[in-house]
């Protein structure tokens, strides 16, 4: 009996560890990207967080041809990073890598790709959990640049702002040989100046 | 000889001057705080890529782990420490454990490389000006102001106090000073540093906060323990590739087993300065009305002087001086008192400064640099001058129209 109830009382301790979930969100904000950029010698990283309601202007899962045509375009346009963030010529920029995708919150840690798939699977239950929660989605993209002459970025400029009308403002996180900072990039000023930074 | 004019007025002119060299010291004081602060807090840490610690807010992390100010973050735990530590992406990390005291000053628990990896001023590595570091369990290693302060010398020995301020004492676990630290001008300079085993080995009889009574266990018996941390109060991480930063950042920030925090300290302290930007501006404004109150002192004391000077200024158009003259020679005597002020005010500032140096530092952790001056307070000095010619138009202005009319009909 003794033993039993000692059973019963470790079950109900361990529950909460065999059902581990967790539950957290990131700050997701209607209008703001985040764009983290490092720079290590001739290599550019970039990292693009963009709420799906900026690029798309709706974040329930894409389930009309239209709305999947949509999505299907914005992640081909965020492929193209040196098209939304216009590097001078002078600085002879090119993409190594490149990878865009749309996530929401209900398979965050899933791979990008995979939400297509998962909302034709079982888009009903999908739509009704966001119509209960209002789930959000997010647009990422990582991208690798490598340039010949990085001294001569001195500046980037934010045309991303004009293939995404609902964007307002990039929050950009900007790693260099002289440290960290960070700016915020409106849609008023869309330049980054980047002088000073090597 | 409108310096002429102004020493046959000496006293309310001295006070006038005196009252503008004090706003302007004030001005240029606050703005030599607000930079020197700047300066100050951005030179503590350099070369770190990341600060882990609790989730809590970035800058009450950077406040607290680098600063020791503010209130105390959440501990890590070791667990999560050692998850971290083993990412491909991590070059070197560094814990640091908080919480205990010795006198006013906060005891830091590190591993040795914390001496190699903590950088401060644009890359400057922590230097021992006297002994070593420490070797042994129960070595420490204090900083300058530590050192100066409580008057220790190599070989002394120190006994570390439970918490901050509190009475119980880790009496029966002394430490030995091994080494003392060159002065950074940096919060390390009020601290004490010890092994992070030794932070373990001075609470093994403890339970709940205070020592078990009548235990204590031989410190030879202690230095075989494994003495493994349970938590850290934060950790300094650097990365091997500046590009991978942000991807671990993202990934400790996301970490599903404990509610982490990863800050860049560069960007943490920018967020703390658009917090700090309001007063500072609030700042500057008060100040910058100082100087116009002064200056606006300046042009009364020109307005009464002009009752007694009716007469003066008639004798000058009766030598045939042009109304013109008699606004310039206002002018130039505002413009005079100005300057003078100015340059006193200067000087109030570096006096000011040679002072209270020392105490500030002492009492804030803030250095202020006595540096030659720079454009923009040369520009701040030409402004007030400028500033009083402007102001002091007024009353030439009124003087110019009266020794048009005082000219034609003197009657005194």
């Amino acid at each position: 009996m003794k033993l039993l109830s000692l059973l019963t009382l470790s079950a109900m301790a361990a529950t909460p560890v065999f059902a581990q979930e967790t539950r957290q969100l990131d700050a997701h904000e209607h209008g703001v990207a985040q764009l983290d950029i490092a720079m290590d010698g001739q290599q550019i990283a970039m990292e693009l967080h963009a709420p799906g309601a900026d690029i798309v202007g709706f974040e329930y899962a894409a389930e009309s041809a239209d709305d999947r045509a949509a999505v299907d375009n914005a992640v081909a346009a965020l492929a193209r990073p040196l098209d939304l963030f216009v590097l001078p010529d002078a600085a002879g920029c090119s993409v190594v890598q490149a990878a865009a995708g749309l996530e929401s919150e209900d398979d965050h840690d899933g791979e990008a790709e995979e939400h297509d798939e998962h909302a034709k699977d079982d888009h009903k239950d999908d739509h009704d959990d966001h119509e209960e929660q209002a789930g959000h989605t997010e647009f990422h993209a990582e991208y690798l640049l490598t340039c010949t002459d990085p001294d001569a970025a001195t500046d980037i400029t934010f045309a991303f702002f004009d293939a995404f009308p609902n964007a307002l403002e990039v929050e950009v996180q900007l790693i260099s040989d002289t440290g960290a900072k960070s700016f915020e990039v409106e849609r008023d000023t869309p330049t980054l100046d980047l002088r000073g930074m090597f | 000889m409108s310096l002429g004019s102004l020493i046959a007025r000496a006293l309310t002119v001295s006070i006038t001057i005196l009252a503008i060299a004090l706003s302007v010291a004030l001005f240029l004081g606050v703005e030599k705080i607000r930079t020197g602060a700047k300066a100050s807090f951005a030179d503590t840490i350099s070369g770190t890529d990341l600060i882990v610690g609790a989730r809590s807010g970035s800058v009450q992390l950077l406040l607290y782990s680098v600063f020791r100010i503010g209130n105390a973050t959440n501990n890590l735990t070791w667990q999560s420490y050692q998850d971290i530590a083993a990412r491909p992406q991590v070059d070197w990390i560094v814990p640091i454990s908080l919480g205990d005291s010795h006198r006013q000053f906060r005891v830091m628990g590190t591993t040795p490389a914390f001496f190699e990896r903590y950088k401060y001023r644009s890359g400057q590595s922590l230097a021992v000006q006297d002994g070593a570091i420490m070797d042994d369990l129960f070595d420490t290693v204090l900083g300058a102001d530590v050192a100066a302060t409580l008057g220790y010398g190599i070989g002394d020995p120190i006994v570390v106090s439970h918490g901050l301020a509190s009475f119980s004492q880790h009496k029966d676990q002394p430490f030995r000073v091994s080494g003392i630290l060159e002065k950074t001008g940096t919060p390390v300079d009020r601290t004490v540093i010890v092994s992070l085993r030794a932070i373990e080995a001075i609470h093994v009889d403890w339970q709940s906060g205070a020592q078990r009574p009548g235990q204590s266990t031989p410190a030879d018996v202690i230095r075989n323990m494994a003495l493994e941390p349970q938590a850290v109060s934060a950790a300094l991480v650097g990365v091997k590739s500046r590009l991978q930063v942000f991807g671990l950042q993202r990934s400790i920030n996301e970490y599903p087993q404990e509610p982490l925090l990863a800050i860049l300290p560069g960007v943490a302290l920018q967020e703390l300065w658009q917090i700090v930007g309001i007063a500072e501006t609030a700042l500057i404004a008060v100040s910058a009305m100082v100087v116009v109150t002064a200056l606006i002192g300046m042009m009364a004391t020109i307005f009464s002087s002009l009752n007694e000077r009716r007469r003066e200024m008639a004798i000058f158009r009766a030598m045939g001086a042009r109304p013109r003259v008699v606004l310039a020679l206002l002018v130039l005597e505002a413009m005079l008192m100005a300057a003078l002020g100015a340059i006193l005010g200067l000087a109030c500032l570096y006096v000011g400064l040679l002072i209270g140096q020392p105490m500030i530092d002492s009492a804030f952790g803030l250095w202020l640099p006595i540096e030659p001056v720079t454009l923009r307070e040369i520009w701040v000095l030409a402004g007030v001058v400028v500033a009083g010619a402007i102001v002091s138009m007024v009353p030439a202005l009124r003087a110019y129209r009266m020794s048009l009319a005082d000219g034609m009909m003197v009657k005194i």
